[in-house]
């Protein structure tokens, strides 16, 4: 292990943010390769903080860690939590013993009784050469079944959403740890100079809020840049402070010439004080991050085929169509982890049937044409696309006719770079209620989603407070079967 | 053919020594060398964990080994076991076991235990997770915390054997991956038979790899020593110390062979004593009295008036206010409210302006609730403080109480641990720590004070019953104020019950139903008056009574005023020494520990009481220069005051004096101030005082060659330290030039929010940051700051921040140049600079310009113009007027000076702290 101090002699640790313009542009441009990027990012913006450094050089050197099968993720995150045994794990004992009590014993549960089972009134069928059972809720996102790797044996732990989304996002409730999106930006960095590597559309505020897309202990540069929030429709979203209300982008050039005029006399009276020299290289980002996200905010420059793709301008699908499109352009763009959520939406202890049908309804098209946008324009191949959310929902009725939090075991699947196409991985138990073949933790959902970016999540750590951390603290095994 | 060599083999059993992580499995796996068949003959691979990125030397060729050693065996384990052969000496047993017995264990069994269980569980790794040895028989015969480790003969009823077979989710060993079902049964046949072990003690001696958790040993790490002795230390320039403080600055730089830097001018010496000292820029007046004042003692007085100010308390209690973790609300999975919070943090401004004692201000913060009082006042301020232990982000929903409660007391441990201590506690929760002299039973002594102490309680919140932050009421009659309302939330219903029934009975009565009327008094007691069903009273008198009555049960349902409380601890009626958790599991509880205190600091303990948690007793042993932690507690309180004035700590960790943190740059000095500090009586401004009266603190922040090729990092101080403005001293210095600061201290920013902080489902209330008050009582609402602090490194309020991180990202860029709070800042400058200018009649027109600039300088920069400096800015306004009136909006000029403002905000010069209009040497 690499016990060097906290503290190496400027040369070696001098932050490459912080060199003048065109050196700074050569540095990114070589990491745009995805090359030394966490070298970078680790060097980077931080380098104040004693108490916070990378941990393993050999492991900064070493990047990737593994083959990379992807080197994007797209997040789409069901805030709430869709019901699985009426999605895609179909359970016809389930079915048949509606309305009857589940007894403990069958499902491994100490607990006598469990509730009464309510069935699924929704029909299944197979779907693609691969046979991948979907609920015909999805009709658009069958067309995939091929591309789909629905692993219905996911567990976790926080039977309440605040400690279900904190762990799904961080891994951790009780702390405050980096989020996936930060990890993934610390281990391979942005291919784009005037783009953060992480971007989250329409995030929820509540339930850990910013910490879910936070960056803890890792640098700030790989904290989310949150495009909205969950409950103002995207169309109406805005990133704070991308635009000035009161000064032209004419005018504020001139205006920048002046700041930058100040300061470049100062550093010139510092002999060089790096801080001063961040200061001017990160106007210059700030600058070009404001001329250069409007251009993808805007879907202008869409073709109706493809709004229509995505259901835009279309209801219900309107709102997570352009979140989904916003998505494709900030892949397109070079972001490396880009997370869309639904409002929340997906919590239905009440009419869980009308409910599913209705939040279905406005994704399933959005992310058919997701798929079917990114695969047209050969991105697909290099994008691993993830759906699924905190928890599912429990087999047996709460009110009658909803359904109560599920951590013991939902469905998630992946799409795309990495993720083996039409296989089904892992099984629940009759009734749905626990995993009894291949479980995947959240951990290790973790674990794979970083394998199939090449980042080996015991590898990437970050040294803070005397400790080397990982996303997955001590958990976590890649789950090799699900990807390619 | 690939080859190894055992000393790689050694050398990678060295990383799991050290390896920081807990339970680290990765290096774990790649030392089991994957022995799964590749043995073909005498060819075999050691193929290593996939990505272990470790090449082995060719040293020996493995074939050799096997030939030499392995001879017939095709086994893998036994090649395991001859590498072992070389890095563990076989001892002979007293009475060996039959040898059949001992070849299936060294055959089987232990090439086994060493690839998975030596890591955590032997001498040489130095760790015995859950107080289990594995690496000798009477290492499991004594067992760990949970007993024996097996029972020879009995696999059921062999903690081992239930550990490997993964089918109790609460005891699963290894923890990263279960055995394979092959090993797992070579277990249990070795149990079946009797457990037959030759192995009579540890195979390595032990001390040659001490455990870093033992707090004997620990006592040799520096910061454990007892304080040094006084030795100023001699110095060649025997002109240049003031203070003991200089000569041991001076005689560091002297063995380095550097020049201290000249001393700073005064401008810069004031604007940096201001916002050292106040967090606020000087105003150009006190700037201009300071200049003309030529006293010797003109510094001294500046400083004791800084200090006496409000705002000194108000910029110091803020430092500690980021290691007291302090907010507004809960933050975490729900971000409830903390309504009453700000008391706390408006206490620790008090007590920081009334500098009381640091060993008072700890105890009340730990054990304010406990202590004995004289009058209301003073038993409401020692309640208030002590909220510094409820103030915590606790998850609040959906788990199970009792890992609340074990959560809660950890992160108590964690603050006071590292705020006090500088010591990284937690660590020690589910093991021994890794590097630093606490084993986990310590951990388990004092979280036993924490457990025994209540900040929870069942409360009515958002409408119903919620376990939330413990809350107690002020002033005289304030118990009863608070029971009152509690007992409205609980009765709410009823009482609306209550008065839906009283108004239908006034209106049947009205209507003379009396059968429905007495019914519903029949049904539902105290909602229809006597006298209303009183017959031989007049209607009119019966309907007044009613109406009466309907009166008082409006009353009743209305919600109250919310009564004066502060967030405060309680003992338990039972105050209980807590069990050690055997791998932190909350439900998996092992040996008792007798509340107390680290063994590395006292060996012999302190007594707590049987009847209260032993906070009192916690928070007199952390500053006890005697028999407790104040040795330790004085270094890194001297050493937190001198990195927020010097710019970088003695010891740059400032929240870490362990192995893992870094040793001071100046041992004697750290001592020096430490010593001072306990000396003065714990007074922590007697200390800044001193450091700011430095000729250290006054020096320039000039470069020069010498220095910055010696020492670029600045670490034996020839210049003083570059600094960024934090958040509070951006946007509060803004304001200022602005004039739009109002310096009345401020009670609560979040009344007006409701109990969800975070304005989520139906509660559109967010936190309001258009306060003009100094930033410190903006609300801090966990997960929902400031955009301001948010953005430039404020302390996140989820734990302890000693040192805040000081980033450079674009969103710090797109504040200062879009965000409404600089723009108005900017235009609220820039009006009050030509108002003022213009109001002196000296100057007009074109004329004035100069004196516009000059004086926007002096307000956001404290600093004059240079000529070129002064043209650009005046150019820049001619054009940015032409601009704005060109497009037609109205007050171009005072657009374009604001314009022109906004870009002194933007600039290096304000953000941070330098000398002012010096050129390099």
């Amino acid at each position: 292990m690499n016990r060097q101090s906290d503290f190496a002699p400027r040369d070696t640790r001098r932050c490459h943010q912080f060199v003048p313009t065109t050196t700074r542009r050569e540095a990114l441009r070589a990491s745009a390769a995805g090359f030394g990027q966490l070298a970078l990012a680790a060097l980077c913006g931080q380098q104040a903080t004693a108490a916070s450094v990378p941990s393993d050089v050999a492991a900064v050197a070493s990047l990737p860690h593994v083959v990379a099968r992807a080197k994007r993720v797209i997040f789409l995150f069901m805030w709430g939590g869709p019901s699985h045994v009426d999605l895609f794990d179909p359970k016809p004992r389930l079915n048949a013993a509606d309305g009857q009590p589940l007894a403990g014993s069958l499902v491994g549960s100490d607990r006598e009784q469990l509730g009464t089972l309510l069935g699924s009134p929704f029909r299944f069928a197979q779907h693609g050469d691969s046979g991948v059972w979907i609920s015909e809720l999805f009709p658009h996102l069958s067309r995939h079944a091929d591309r789909l790797c629905v692993i219905r044996s996911l567990h976790t732990e926080g039977s309440a959403h605040g400690e279900a989304l904190l762990r799904l996002h961080t891994g951790q409730a009780n702390l405050v740890r980096p989020s996936v999106g930060a990890w993934v930006s610390y281990g391979l960095g942005s291919e784009n100079e005037n783009l953060p590597a992480f971007v989250t559309i329409s995030p929820p505020r509540g339930h850990g809020g910013v910490q879910n897309y936070g960056s803890a202990f890792l640098p700030a540069a790989h904290q989310g840049m949150a495009i909205g929030s969950a409950e103002i429709p995207i169309s109406k979203a805005v990133v704070s402070n991308l635009t000035n209300p009161d000064l032209d982008p004419g005018f504020q050039r001139r205006q920048l010439d002046l700041i930058q005029s100040i300061n470049r006399r100062h550093l010139r009276q510092t002999a060089d004080d790096q801080n001063i020299e961040g200061l001017i290289a990160n106007y210059e980002l700030a600058f070009r991050m404001q001329s250069a996200m409007p251009q993808i905010m805007s879907l202008n420059q869409e073709t109706k085929e493809t709004l229509d793709l995505y259901g835009v301008d279309a209801e219900p699908t309107d709102n997570f169509g352009r979140q989904c499109l916003l998505a494709r352009k900030l892949a397109e763009a070079g972001v490396r982890y880009i997370q869309v959520s639904t409002d929340y939406t997906w919590d239905h202890h009440q009419k869980v049937r009308q409910g599913s049908i209705t939040e279905s309804a406005k994704v399933d098209r959005p992310i058919a044409g997701l798929l079917e946008d990114l695969s047209r324009r050969g991105l697909l191949e290099d994008t691993l696309v993830v759906w699924g959310a905190e928890f599912g929902r429990t087999p047996m009725a709460e009110n009658g006719d909803g359904r109560n939090h599920h951590p013991k075991a939902f469905t998630m699947w992946m799409a795309g770079g990495g993720a083996k196409g039409g296989l089904t991985y892992g099984a629940t138990d009759d009734f749905g209620y626990a995993p009894v073949d291949n479980p995947v933790h959240m951990h290790d959902l973790h674990a794979t989603m970083l394998y199939a970016l090449g980042l080996d999540h015991e590898r990437l750590t970050w040294r803070h407070a005397g400790r080397d951390f990982r996303l997955t603290d001590v958990y976590g095994r890649v789950v090799h079967d699900v990807l390619t | 053919m690939t080859t190894i060599e055992p000393t790689d083999v050694w050398r990678l059993r060295q990383q799991v020594d050290l390896c920081p992580a807990r339970r680290n499995s990765y290096r774990v796996k790649s030392l089991a060398l994957r022995t799964e068949r590749k043995i073909s003959g005498v060819s075999f691979q050691l193929a290593m964990q996939k990505n272990a990125g470790w090449k082995p030397t060719p040293r020996f060729d493995a074939t050799v080994i096997s030939r030499l050693i392995l001879k017939s065996s095709r086994s893998a384990r036994c090649l395991l076991l001859c590498l072992s052969a070389v890095m563990i000496a076989p001892l002979n047993a007293d009475e060996p076991p039959a040898p059949e017995a001992v070849e299936y264990f060294e055959k089987q069994v232990r090439p086994l235990l060493i690839a998975r269980c030596y890591s955590c569980h032997s001498q040489k790794a130095g760790k015995q997770e859950g107080g289990l040895l594995l690496d000798s028989r009477p290492g499991w015969i004594q067992g760990g915390d949970n007993g024996p480790a097996l029972t020879p003969g009995d696999t059921d009823h062999s903690l081992l054997i239930r550990a490997v077979r993964y089918t109790d989710p609460d005891l699963q060993m290894p923890p990263d991956k279960a055995l394979p079902p092959d090993a797992v049964a070579v277990l249990e046949e070795w149990v079946r038979m009797g457990a037959p072990d030759p192995r009579t003690s540890s195979a390595v001696d032990a001390a040659s790899h001490q455990d870093p958790s033992d707090p004997v040993a620990g006592r040799t790490h520096w910061a454990f020593q007892p304080l040094g002795g006084e030795h100023v230390p001699a110095v060649e320039a025997t002109d240049w110390p003031r203070s003991p403080i200089d000569a041991f600055v001076l005689a560091r730089l002297e063995q380095q062979q550097l020049q201290p830097a000249a001393d700073a001018d005064r401008r810069t010496l004031i604007r940096r004593l201001y916002f050292q000292l106040t967090g606020l820029p000087p105003a150009p007046e006190d700037v201009a009295e300071f200049l003309e004042d030529k006293q010797p003692d003109a510094v001294e007085r500046l400083v004791d008036r800084l200090l006496n100010s409000t705002q000194f308390g108000e910029c110091w209690g803020r430092h500690w206010l980021d290691l007291a973790r302090y907010a507004d609300s809960n933050g975490l999975d729900e971000n409830f409210l903390f309504r009453e919070a700000w008391r706390y943090r408006n206490w620790v401004i008090d007590a920081v302006n009334a500098d009381l004692p640091y060993d008072q201000f700890l105890l009340q913060q730990i054990a304010g609730d406990l202590l004995p009082w004289d009058s209301i006042e003073q038993r409401d301020r020692q309640r208030i403080g002590a909220g510094f232990l409820v103030v915590g982000p606790k998850v609040l929903l959906g788990n199970d109480p009792n890992e609340r409660i074990m959560d809660v007391a950890d992160e108590q441990l964690d603050t006071i641990g590292k705020t006090v201590l500088g010591q990284t506690l937690g660590c020690a929760r589910c093991h021994d720590h890794k590097f630093d002299p606490i084993p986990t039973a310590d951990y388990y002594a004092l979280a036993g004070i924490l457990t025994s102490t209540e900040v929870m309680e069942q409360r009515y919140m958002l409408g119903q019953q919620r376990v939330m932050e413990r809350l107690a009421g002020l002033g005289a009659q304030g118990d009863e104020a608070d029971g009152a309302y509690e007992t409205y939330w609980r009765e709410r219903p009823q009482r609306q019950d209550n008065l839906k029934h009283g108004k239908s009975a006034l209106e049947l009565l009205e209507k003379n139903d009396l059968p429905a009327v007495r019914k519903l008094a029949e049904a539902h007691a105290g909602v229809v008056a006597a006298v209303a069903l009183d017959e031989q009273q007049t209607m009119a008198a019966r309907l007044e009574a009613q109406k009466a009555l309907v009166a008082e049960l409006e009353a009743a349902a209305a919600p109250p005023q919310i009564p004066p409380r502060a967030m405060i601890p309680g003992d338990r009626a039972k105050p209980r020494d807590e069990a050690i958790r055997l791998a932190g599991q909350f439900n998996k509880p092992g040996k008792t520990i007798p509340r107390g205190v680290l063994h590395v600091i006292s060996e012999t303990g302190i007594r707590m009481p049987e009847h209260e948690s032993g906070r009192v007793e916690l928070a007199r042993w952390l500053t006890d220069t005697d028999d407790g932690a104040g040795h330790l507690a004085a270094r890194v309180m001297a050493n937190r005051v001198w990195h927020h004035l010097i710019g970088r700590g003695l010891v740059r960790t400032v929240d870490n004096f362990g192995r893992t943190g870094e040793p001071p740059t100046h041992p004697e000095l750290l001592d020096h101030l430490a010593r001072e500090l306990i000396e003065s009586g714990w007074s922590v401004r007697t200390l800044i005082r001193q450091i700011v009266l430095s000729r250290t603190f006054a020096m320039s922040s000039r470069d020069n060659e010498s220095g910055r090729l010696a020492d670029p990092e600045n670490q034996w101080l020839w210049r003083a330290h570059r600094r960024r403005l934090g958040p509070e001293s951006l946007r509060d210095a803004m304001l200022a030039a602005a004039g739009t600061l109002d310096l009345t201290p401020m009670d609560s920013t979040v009344s007006y929010l409701g109990d969800q902080a975070t304005a989520v489902g139906e509660n559109k209330n967010r936190r309001r940051t258009d306060f003009p008050c100094r930033s410190v009582y903006l609300p801090v609402i966990r997960n929902d700051l400031p955009e301001v602090f948010d953005v430039f490194d404020f302390a996140d309020p989820h734990a302890t921040t000693g040192l805040r991180p000081q980033t450079m990202v674009a969103p710090q860029g797109l504040f200062i140049l879009n965000d409404a709070l600089v723009m108005d800042a900017a235009t609220a400058t820039a009006r009050r600079v030509l108002a003022e200018v213009a109001g002196s009649g000296d100057t007009h027109g074109d004329d004035a310009l100069p004196a516009i600039a000059d004086r926007m300088f002096e307000l956001v920069l404290n600093a004059l113009p240079e000529d070129t400096e002064q043209a650009e800015l005046i150019a820049f306004v001619r054009s940015a007027e032409q601009h704005f009136a060109a497009v037609g909006r109205e007050e171009p000029k005072l657009r374009a000076w604001a314009a022109a403002c906004q870009a002194l905000f933007a600039s290096s010069r304000f953000q941070i702290l330098d000398d002012i209009g010096l050129g390099p040497e």
